[in-house]
């Protein structure tokens, strides 16, 4: 089960990136979440012939680095979507209705926080208060912040980006 | 190495210092509940039997994790202790699927035994009733996760003790499971050597051998704590 | 660079900023970034530009000015005039009317639309007026990635009085005499750590700063590393030399890249201008800072799994003792402090600790920031002395409750903290008094609830957050923060009985005391505290016995 990457970094520059980023800090153990972070940028998720390879060029167990990996709710072993909506579920966004953006969401796209669509056009995320407090409700559209988001228009600024009519 | 007074129960003791309240307390024969502990390998305070109080401190100390100071009044079986620990008890049994008289550990099982000891007649709180799986992959074991009280010490054994770490804990919060390498089945796993020391440290039904019936599996963990005691001799 | 080389420096930059007559600044903190604020900088600079006035004329993107929810902000100095919903359409009107007619645009001065007179000098309005800034000064005024900047604002001053004018121990006995308690909720006398940590002998150890922000409703740390990097770097720098640590790393929420950004960029500034690294400022002192970002998990700022995070590892906390004053980051003599309290260092070094501590109540010294949000009419970032009350707070900075409603709660401390019910309004905002009614000082959100708030729904809101952020290696957080979680929705669904509620309290009580870190422990005080203070409305759910 020992796979050689030799070959593809070579031409995939996302393991270029990987290695490079693991030569910098000295193929250190430790350096796994900085590691991971740079595999998630990458890849927008973490595949796990990816984590397998990370996992072998530190000499860490394998299930240490996937209890790393899904302890993080940074870090995704599948593809969150080519577009993302996250939606702040943050107190003050609580309190001005972060639900009923959610609730459209559902109804709009059929989609639960944590869900994408079957052509993985869209996902749906949700956000532990993205510290926009004073915008709420808040949602972030493909890293882009909105604030005092109306749920009418929230769905058709999706629209807008995804081609999802 | 001089010896330290400390008071525990309203016994006075002289007791060696650096060593855990844990310790001392099994050494004079003082009873302290525990499930996560294991002689021998590193303690992480996490099922929280072995709370104890301690004069001048206002949170409740780990006694496998506190070491003993000159001086240290320690209660270990006060009211609010016991009913906190029976409370665990509850919490142990409703997290996960635990059905006792179905079980390979019937009868022999660290949990079960709680039970008895804290006078667990009847589990106040609801029932989880979480999905688990029962993973029969491997040629020779069984890991039934419905069995699992999340104790870890068959994360501690592999990794201490084989050096495999082929377990570890994966998730978090209510849906943290034990897992081997990438969640993989157990059969499946490039790192598991198969030693069954995993199987020993376990102190309930969620680890046990194939060739086994029901209520016959004899486990022993104290063949971890003698082989880490070897070890540490031959060093 | 040696120590008269960073005074010839800044005397230079200096001099060359007393050419502009004015200054405008753009708030670019990341809630006016989401209103346009980008936008408004680039097209105000090329206004200033088409005007010909860039020789006297400077614009500048600053971090947050405070009234979150009235931006874009823009600020013109030395006037203090500050304009709010600034976009592309309305600034050359301003442009126009402030800096060529020289009289400012009534009708979109700060809170115009609101208030019967808005204030020419921003100052003089209600929302600043009882504000006083220690950690905040400066944010708002200065641009967040010029070390020039800092620099004419007095910046590493206090870093270098502190390693030319004092020793450490001098510097220790600077800290504890102001008082300051650590600002990420715990309130544990800043002196006291420093000085403890200073006390083992090591020859390795560490500063962490702790900016893994995670109570939902809190942004002071982010609107302070988004506004002011260069001041927690400075003061991460003087505690490093306080301790005798040589290496610090700063723990950053992966949610707020602009902060990383923004704060890595410092670190190449200072580390470029001779002010971190090897002999810094010509002394002995060697000091070296890292960003470590955070992947997503609140319990992290727990600081036994903030370390094992550093370290690379799941979050979990573990049992203290040893604490990591003793050993922390590798086994190591590790001092951590929250993004707040290192603000605070630099000015108590430079002013002393006296001065910081004249500030406050006797026992909660200094200045606490705010982060106000929820059914208030100004929300945003304030920082007012500890001891002002709730009221002050709420009525006179934030102005009162949306469309005239009335004011029911007040949330402290997001899911470690509780609710403030209006009998309690005139609760002094210390410590001591927040603690007396239930509730804790936090890192400092403040959450504003009207009568639409329904308080056991609010219980279950911050015990599912809880639930979901526990670690899972304790049982009675794991499994405890579950049950309460599903009980009370089952009372918020009407379907429990007084028994269900009674189950509630017994472990309310059970995880407050057994859980192993503080995530676990202060769980239930927002179920506790909203029992206190509003029982009638679980009573009131609750099915009659049969």
């Amino acid at each position: 089960m020992v796979v050689s990457f030799k070959e593809s970094a070579k031409t995939d520059p996302r393991i270029k990136l990987i290695a490079a980023r693991m030569k910098k800090e000295g193929f250190k153990p430790d350096s796994l979440i900085e590691i991971l972070h740079t595999a998630q940028g990458a890849y927008g998720y973490l595949p796990k012939d990816i984590l397998l390879y990370i996992a072998q060029s530190l000499r860490l167990p394998l299930s240490r680095v996937f209890s790393t990996v899904t302890f993080y709710h940074f870090f995704s072993l599948k593809s969150k979507g080519e577009h993302t909506c996250i939606v702040c579920t943050g107190t003050a966004c609580y309190v001005k209705g972060a639900q009923a953006l959610l609730n459209k969401l559902e109804s709009s796209f059929g989609l639960k926080p944590g869900q994408v669509t079957a052509d993985n056009k869209l996902g749906v995320q949700v956000a532990r208060c993205i510290g926009a407090c004073g915008l709420a409700p808040a949602a972030v559209i493909d890293n882009e912040v909105a604030g005092k988001v109306d749920a009418e228009e929230l769905i058709q600024t999706i629209n807008m980006k995804t081609g999802i009519v | 190495m001089n010896k330290i007074p400390v008071v525990i129960n309203d016994t006075k003791l002289e007791v060696d210092p650096h060593k855990t309240i844990l310790e001392v307390c099994r050494e004079h024969d003082i009873e302290i509940l525990t499930m996560c502990h294991l002689k021998g390998i590193i303690d992480i305070g996490a099922c929280r039997l072995c709370l104890v109080e301690v004069e001048g401190v206002h949170k409740l100390m780990s006694a496998c994790t506190t070491k003993v100071a000159p001086n240290m009044v320690v209660k270990t079986s006060t009211e609010r202790i016991r009913r906190y620990q029976l409370i665990t008890t509850e919490l142990f049994f409703a997290e996960r699927n635990h059905v006792c008289a179905v079980c390979v550990s019937n009868g022999k099982c660290e949990l079960q035994q709680l039970g008895y000891k804290v006078g667990l007649d009847s589990i106040r709180y609801p029932f989880l009733y979480p999905q688990c799986d029962v993973d029969t992959s491997h040629a020779w074991y069984v890991m039934d996760h419905n069995r699992c009280i999340m104790c870890t010490r068959c994360v501690r054994v592999c990794n201490e003790v084989e050096g495999a770490h082929n377990w570890d804990v994966m998730n978090r919060g209510h849906q943290v499971r034990i897992i081997s390498d990438f969640n993989t089945p157990w059969g499946e796993s490039i790192s598991c050597t198969s030693c069954g020391k995993c199987l020993h440290a376990c102190p309930t039904g969620a680890i046990w051998p194939k060739a086994i019936v029901q209520g016959q599996l004899q486990k022993n963990p104290a063949m971890i704590t003698e082989l880490i005691a070897r070890r540490k001799m031959k060093l | 660079m040696i120590r008269h080389e960073l005074h010839a420096l800044t005397e230079r930059v200096k001099a060359k900023q007393e050419h502009f007559k004015h200054r405008i600044c753009v708030c670019c903190g990341a809630s006016c970034i989401s209103s346009g604020a980008e936008e408004v900088l680039h097209k105000l600079q090329e206004e200033i530009k088409s005007r010909g006035l860039e020789e006297t004329v400077e614009v500048i993107p600053t971090g947050c000015m405070g009234p979150c929810n009235q931006g874009p902000l823009v600020k013109y100095l030395p006037e203090q005039t500050i304009y709010q919903k600034v976009d592309c359409d309305n600034i050359q009107r301003v442009v126009q009317s402030q800096l060529v007619e020289n009289k400012p645009l009534e009708d979109l001065l700060l809170f115009a639309d609101s208030r019967e007179k808005a204030f020419v000098n921003a100052n003089e309005d209600p929302f600043f007026k009882q504000q006083q800034k220690i950690a905040l000064k400066d944010c708002g005024d200065i641009n967040p990635e010029s070390i020039e900047d800092y620099l004419i604002a007095g910046g590493y001053q206090a870093l270098d009085k502190a390693l030319f004018l004092l020793s450490p121990e001098e510097v220790i006995a600077e800290v504890k005499q102001s008082r300051i308690r650590g600002r990420g909720g715990a309130g544990y006398p800043t002196g006291l750590k420093w000085e403890t940590v200073y006390k083992y002998v090591s020859d390795q150890k560490y500063v962490i700063c702790n900016g893994d922000e995670g109570d939902p409703g809190a942004f002071m740390d982010r609107s302070v590393l988004e506004g002011n990097p260069h001041r927690v770097l400075e003061s991460m720098a003087i505690a490093g030399y306080a301790i005798g640590a040589t290496k610090g790393y700063a723990y950053i929420r992966g949610e707020y890249p602009l902060e990383i950004k923004r704060f890595e960029l410092a670190i190449k500034q200072a580390t470029k201008t001779g002010l971190l690294g090897k002999n810094i400022l010509g002394s002995n002192f060697r000091f070296e800072v890292e960003v470590r970002i955070g992947a997503g998990a609140v319990v992290c700022g727990e600081e036994t799994a903030l370390i094992a995070s550093i370290e690379g590892k799941r979050g979990t906390p573990r049992p203290r003792p040893p604490f990591p004053a003793e050993s922390g980051l590798w086994g190591k003599p590790t001092l951590i402090n929250n993004v707040e309290t290192f603000a605070a260092i630099a000015p108590i070094i430079l002013n002393g600790g006296e001065w910081y501590s004249e500030t406050g109540t006797p026992k909660s010294a200094g200045t606490k920031v705010f982060a106000l949000a929820g059914k208030i009419n100004y929300s945003g970032l304030i920082e007012v002395p500890m001891g002002t009350t709730l009221r002050e707070i709420v009525f006179d900075i934030g102005g009162g409750i949306q469309n005239g409603a009335e004011f029911k709660a007040a949330q402290t401390g997001g899911p470690s903290g509780g609710c403030i019910p209006a009998a309690h309004l005139d609760v002094k905002m210390d410590y001591e008094s927040l603690m007396s009614l239930g509730s804790i000082m936090g890192s400092g959100g403040l959450i504003v609830m009207d009568k639409s708030s329904d308080m056991v729904d609010v219980a279950r809101y911050f015990m599912e957050f809880s639930m979901d952020e526990s670690c899972g290696k304790c049982i009675p957080c794991r499994v405890g923060t579950k049950m309460m979680h599903d009980l009370l929705q089952k009372i918020g669904d009407g379907k429990a009985t007084q028994i269900d509620l009674d189950r509630l309290e017994e472990l309310a009580e059970y995880v407050r005391d057994t859980s192993l870190c503080g995530l676990g422990a202060s769980a239930p005080n927002p179920l506790l505290s909203t029992l206190r203070h509003f029982r009638e409305e679980y009573v009131s759910k609750i099915l009659p016995a049969e």
